[in-house]
């Protein structure tokens, strides 16, 4: 099937600035790659209808102004000030990221000839610089964030918010140098019907260090695509925590090659779906070298009608002697007619590792509330209880800057509506 | 010597069983077209019903797309240029053993098979099976007397055509897969049994498949029916021929347990599997399921996979009556280029019915050793349990081993766990055994035999035995 949304095609601005190279091909290539189908492993879950009404929104025109606050989230009056240690800067298709803002000492920004040296090197060795999704950022995005790091800097927050009633895509790099130190929280807000889509690229430098939260909330029709690539050199610590929670349509696919091994690597998620909405994580992690080591730990509440889904890839070819990795994904079901599909993979070639998965699909534990409420407890009081914990277990590896804003409660509020 | 050395000794042995039976047959040409599944079923002078199910089935599956999701990679297959029909010459089938041709007994007897009769002392009735048809069936009568019915299905739909048309393609559908559907059109012969209400069946009930033309397909098709309250163990072996084409095994087995009855399907499973460099070997695409339509029904499989350069097969259940049980217990064994996915699915629609899996993977040489494996909880099915276990063994640095579990729910009141692990025969094990005075072969066959002994524990004690002799067999090398 050829690219339905032709129009969509037709409606982005000509190829300009920066990425026009990229533009071009992105585009080029959806219109051979055609929409997903149901008979591809990958998207053979997810919702399709409402993948295809996400070319119904408008391209973000830079028409209207974005708001840098999502009316979502000053609603509910959890919209934090910049914490004085760190630094905020917003990431939508509005402002111009390169050579614009003040930036303190240790980030820099790349130069144009820098950035078209190493734009999509990421994404290649991810093995995903074709995949459809990335193919739909690059054909439309027009702006990039890119940020070389040096030493230790201070904390660094990314706000991505929606552009209501249309569609927007963004694209981040971020290069670590050796020995780098960084921690750097991502917040994704959508709001009303809105869709975006966004690519990051990472790369680790020797013994480079860096916390990524990635807290994605939406809120009414919002749609989000996203993927989170990273490659890691040896010594290097990746850490990982991603929370999906309010979109109608999620489906964020975090990618990771250790290039020589020996580094460490963490990976954890939650996603919190209601109502009809469906989310999806789709993890790959490759090891290229020898001693590395994998934690990944993913959480899936799903209540009413929604759909959560996981599937985690994980490949130890024979170079990757000694590799250590753990895969673990809980579910859990909150209501009779909701939906969990898990699939944790592993492909391994070399003998001497040690891997394991493990899933597991339940309600909440009727010991654990009995326990509770032969207490005293009350059965909603004991039913918010474990939740809290079950969730908390997550939340608190985010990076500490997201102390600021409230996010447990949030995901928690979910449950009461 | 380093424990690399060892093992690749130990998992190189050549393949026993090997050889051809030089028998003349009786084969129709090669090619597949209604006409010929008109002859084959003139030939097994069916009734209407069956002729029309095979040309329904044929016509579908000539709508129907070859899968390649499996990333199996293999040379595709020529349907044209096989035999869908082959019998040893003696249309007639014999009222006693001593009518049939020596040379097959021979070939039953190479294989360990025990046809004849001073060699029937093991209480096992067996069907042994060459190429397409079935050459005989033990202690049949011995089984009459309990009601049971065990015989190779031609005869069942000669004698009993109203029960073969009330099941067949009830479990596994003509339209099922492309594999499936090919049989539905050309299948020739395996086993039928039927176990009457209440009755637990005296004895082990086997069948043993052999193929021996190297161009000809074999499609047997089993049907085991365990009616309200009754209880079978069956057991099912296969060997075959070396020749340097792939030959194509594409079998359906469907089992229908009603309220409170219990089958125990198991197969060890000995096809030939190529030579080192991968050439020749039986693509080995089954389809087996079972339904537990009863409540409080239970189906169990159990098998051990050493041979076939592909093997394809998840033998499912599902699992309908309330409080039903399934259960599979698996050992694949790869080696040299060999290829298995193999797995199940466990289908809960019933409320409180339980499965549990256990895989057992050991990959050895350059060979890709997959589990693949489904468990589906409906809306229905309150109070389902199930617990998966997938265990991998790497030998040497050259061999794939992939999990691919998938899991769906859509039952709060239900639990899933899954788990899976890797290991490998490490240095340090093999010393502490060698250090205790045992050698290396030997101390390789105690941990594969540990490894294996979650399912070895689950087959029938006849088969057991073997299937650790066919592993050991399977690694034995020439220390010691």
């Amino acid at each position: 099937m050829k690219f339905s949304s032709k129009q969509w095609l037709d409606s982005l601005p000509d190829p300009q600035g920066l990425l026009e190279e990229v533009q071009r091909h992105g585009r080029k290539s959806l219109i051979t790659l055609g929409l997903p189908t149901k008979s591809s492993e990958g998207w053979r879950l997810t919702d399709l209808d409402r993948l295809r009404a996400l070319f119904d929104l408008p391209v973000y025109s830079g028409n209207q102004t974005q708001n840098s606050e999502s009316d979502h989230f000053r609603n509910r009056n959890i919209w934090p000030s910049t914490s004085s240690k760190g630094f905020r800067l917003v990431v939508d298709s509005a402002h111009e990221l390169i050579d614009s803002a003040t930036v303190p000492e240790g980030f820099t920004f790349l130069t144009h000839e820098e950035l078209s040296q190493v734009l999509g090197r990421t994404l290649h060795k991810c093995e995903c610089n074709s995949e459809w999704a990335v193919e739909v950022n690059q054909a439309s995005a027009t702006k990039i964030l890119a940020l070389r790091i040096n030493g230790r800097v201070p904390p660094l927050e990314l706000i991505m918010p929606a552009c209501p009633n249309e569609f927007s895509a963004t694209r981040v790099l971020l290069i670590l140098e050796e020995e780098a130190d960084l921690e750097l929280l991502q917040m994704v807000l959508g709001a009303g019907c809105s869709a975006q889509s966004h690519v990051l690229e990472i790369y680790l430098g020797n013994g480079a260090s860096l916390r990524h939260g990635w807290v994605a909330l939406g809120g009414g029709e919002a749609s989000l695509l996203g993927h989170l690539t990273v490659e890691q050199e040896p010594e290097s610590d990746y850490r990982l925590t991603t929370i999906h929670q309010g979109w109608s349509l999620c489906r964020v696919e975090p990618r990771l090659v250790q290039l020589h091994g020996q580094a460490y690597t963490s990976i954890n998620g939650l996603q919190v779906t209601k109502g009809s909405e469906q989310a999806a994580t789709h993890t790959y992690v490759r090891f290229d070298g020898p001693e590395g080591s994998l934690d990944q730990l993913n959480k899936s509440v799903a209540a009413n009608r929604s759909h959560s889904i996981f599937n985690g890839s994980i490949s130890v070819p024979r170079v990757a002697q000694k590799t250590n990795a753990s895969q673990l994904s809980r579910n859990l079901l909150l209501s009779g007619n909701a939906c969990i599909d898990t699939k944790p993979e592993l492909e391994i070639v070399a003998d001497d590792v040690k891997c394991q998965h493990g899933a597991t699909v339940s309600q909440l534990q009727q010991d654990e509330l009995f326990y509770m409420r032969s207490r005293g407890i009350k059965l909603q009081e004991a039913t918010e209880l474990l939740l809290e914990g079950y969730c908390r277990e997550i939340v608190s590896l985010l990076p500490l800057d997201i102390a600021r804003w409230d996010l447990l409660n949030y995901l928690l509020a979910t449950f009461h509506e | 010597m380093s424990t690399q050395e060892t093992v690749d000794k130990y998992v190189t042995k050549p393949y026993k069983y090997g050889f051809v039976t030089d028998i003349e047959t009786e084969r129709i040409s090669k090619g597949l077209s209604e006409d010929v599944i008109r002859l084959i079923s003139a030939k097994k002078n069916e009734p209407e019903f069956l002729l029309d199910f095979r040309l329904r089935a044929y016509r579908h599956w000539l709508k129907m797309n070859e899968p390649d999701w499996a990333d199996l990679g293999y040379k595709a297959i020529d349907y044209q240029d096989i035999v869908y029909y082959s019998a040893p010459k003696q249309t007639q089938k014999k009222t006693s053993l001593d009518e049939v041709d020596p040379k097959l007994l021979d070939t039953f007897d190479k294989l360990g098979i025990p046809l004849s009769e001073q060699k029937r002392l093991t209480n096992v009735a067996v069907d042994a099976v060459f190429d397409s048809v079935s050459i005989a069936t033990t202690y049949k009568e011995k089984l009459a007397e309990h009601g049971v019915i065990f015989c190779s299905i031609s005869e069942a739909v000669e004698q009993y055509p109203e029960l073969v048309q009330k099941y067949i393609g009830t479990v596994v559908p003509l339209n099922d897969n492309f594999f499936a559907t090919l049989n539905s059109a050309v299948f020739s012969d395996g086993s039928f049994v039927f176990i009457p209400k209440g009755v637990s069946c005296p004895m082990e009930l086997s069948s043993y498949f052999r193929i021996n033309s190297g161009d000809i397909g074999q499609f047997e098709r089993t049907l085991i029916i365990a009616e309200e309250g009754s209880s079978v163990s069956y057991l099912e072996g296969c060997t075959a021929p070396m020749f340097d084409t792939n030959t194509l095994h594409a079998a359906v087995v469907e089992l229908v347990a009603l309220d409170d009855a219990c089958i125990k399907y198991s197969t060890v499973q000995n096809w030939y599997s190529g030579n080192e460099e991968g050439v020749g070997g039986i693509y080995n695409f089954v389809t087996k399921r079972g339904q537990c339509r009863g409540a409080r029904s239970k189906i169990s499989w159990s098998q051990v996979e050493t041979g076939s350069a592909i093997t394809w097969k998840y033998p499912s259940c599902v699992l309908q009556g309330a409080d039903s049980i399934g259960e599979f217990y698996s050992v694949a064994l790869t080696n040299n280029l060999q290829l298995a996915d193999t797995g199940t699915k466990m289908i809960h629609v019933g409320p409180r019915t339980r499965s549990t899996i256990v895989s057992k993977g050991i990959s050895a040489g350059r060979s890709k050793n997959s589990y693949r494996g489904l468990v589906q909880i409906g809306a229905n099915a309150s109070g389902a349990r199930n617990y998966s276990q997938c265990d991998s063994m790497l030998i040497g640095d050259q061999a794939a081993a992939n999990t691919y579990p998938y899991i769906r729910s859509r039952q709060m009141q239900s639990s899933i766990e899954h788990e899976a692990s890797t290991c490998r025969i490490s240095e340090e094990q093999l010393f502490y055994l060698q250090s205790r005075g045992i050698g290396t072969e030997e101390a390789i066959s105690i941990m594969v035999s540990g490894f294996c002994r979650d399912v070895f524990n689950q087959l029938p004690m006849e088969f057991a035995a073997e299937a650790d002799k066919l592993l050991a067999l399977k690694l034995e090398g020439s220390v010691g």
